[in-house]
């Protein structure tokens, strides 16, 4: 998933699918920025994922 | 689609199945076990055994949460699920596996107030939405999972949310490699490493693998190109007479995994003794229970729970299928008595479970002639 907004209801995130679906994600456990692309399961993100350069 | 298409190339799949069979060793027979579950699905689903050559056998093994929860833990289950004042939460798969009284969805159906959740946030949300009723939350799964629970109860302290209980089911995935190491049942050349368990615990912890076992360890993503550049990588180190750690998936796991997400886990759960798995038994600190100071958040704590062992159904061999010891199409009752619709066993269950990645994907298909024996 992408983040697209952090610092919303409840702490979560804002982040969307390639598909195109939205979800609240957790990003305490990472350290990342809006645009940024996160591995996530059962809504926390575990990971970010290295985009080639 | 980003991340995926790049990794489905026709082309660069059929050079990569070229390499594997020119380091192939005519006539032996290489044994390589996907570990995970989320291999097991992307096997079946890509017919990634289909370019293989035929010296070669992916052997599925015990990675899949919802599978190797035991009968016992779902009558547990289902013994809380069913007092008047709880709402139990569960994930989709869960709900379906049957336990000696029926599944969660059985109880639903008897009364149960029975929901399913995409993740233990939403079951707190659920615990702040109806304060006059004790939610639980059905947590199962790898060190992938654990770090979900591990937030949330955090977030359940932090706010002071007393209505919400964990029935903590977390597993621990290097025990179960190490039980199927040490199984005289199985002889494997190497194994295919769970690539999202690894993103949380990374690399050190397969070591011992490659040093007291000699088999070669690669930790692979789930796109088809993943798979077979892992079974690539592990028939060079066994063409080479090497056995390492390597990593595939560099797009996601590192070396040193996610620390912060370990001291989440370590922060709130302890190892239990012993913990049964499904068709591999008891196996020593092999799963994870809440910490003493968060007693007040465990179901286990509050409530009363048969905790009986029981043996899984007769025609059931969701054990052997788990240990790797036989294919799905081998069980008695496979695509029979046992289909998704109706399962016996927990791998016909969820889509991660063997049974269930062949029946969906590979049921009409004639098993491949096995290799010749050298």
């Amino acid at each position: 998933m992408r983040v697209i907004r952090t610092g919303g209801e409840d702490g979560l995130a804002d982040c969307v699918s390639e598909d195109g679906e939205t979800a609240a994600v957790d990003l305490g456990l990472v350290d990342v920025v809006p645009g940024d692309a996160v591995l996530v399961h059962a809504c926390v993100a575990i990971q970010r994922i290295e985009e080639p350069a | 689609m980003k991340y995926v298409d790049e990794y489905r190339d026709a082309e660069l799949g059929r050079a990569l199945s070229t390499e594997i069979a020119a380091i192939a060793e005519p006539g032996r027979h290489y044994k390589i076990m996907e570990v995970c579950g989320g291999h097991t699905h992307a096997i079946y689903k890509h017919g990634i055994e289909d370019v293989l050559p035929p010296e070669i056998e992916l052997v599925h093994g015990p990675g899949c949460p919802v599978c190797v929860i035991p009968m016992g833990r779902q009558d547990d289950a289902l013994a809380i699920a069913e007092r008047p004042e709880v709402i139990f939460t569960t994930f989709g798969d869960m709900m379906r596996v049957p336990s000696t009284r029926g599944s969660l969805l059985d109880a639903s159906a008897r009364g149960a107030d029975v929901r399913m959740v995409y993740s233990p946030l939403d079951a707190l949300k659920i615990a702040r939405d109806n304060p006059d009723r004790q939610v639980v939350f059905f947590a199962i799964g790898f060190e992938t999972t654990a770090p979900s629970t591990a937030l949330t109860l955090l977030r359940a302290r932090a706010e002071g949310i007393t209505n919400f209980q964990l029935f903590a089911n977390h597993v621990t995935i290097i025990p179960a490699i190490r039980a199927i190491l040490d199984s005289p049942d199985l002889r494997l050349d190497g194994f295919i490493g769970p690539g999202h368990v690894s993103t949380v615990i990374g690399l050190r912890p397969y070591r011992f693998i490659a040093r007291d076992f000699g088999r070669p360890v690669v930790v692979s993503g789930f796109e088809p190109l993943d798979v077979l550049q892992g079974v690539y990588l592990i028939m060079r180190q066994l063409a080479e007479g090497r056995s390492e750690v390597e990593n595939q998936y560099t797009r996601v796991v590192r070396e040193e995994g996610n620390p912060r997400a370990m001291q989440a886990i370590a922060e709130t759960m302890e190892l239990r003794t012993t913990f049964e798995w499904r068709g591999l038994g008891f196996i020593s600190q092999s799963a994870l229970k809440l910490r003493p100071e968060f007693a007040e958040w465990d179901a286990e704590q509050r409530y009363q729970v048969p905790g009986i062992r029981v043996a899984d159904p007769k025609a059931c061999q969701c054990g052997e299928v788990l240990k790797g010891v036989i294919k799905p199409w081998e069980c008695k009752v496979f695509g029979t008595a046992c289909t998704p619709e109706r399962p016996i066993g927990t791998c016909m269950v969820s889509s991660e479970g063997a049974c269930a990645a062949y029946y969906n994907y590979g049921r009409f298909s004639r098993r491949r002639e096995p290799a010749a024996t050298a």
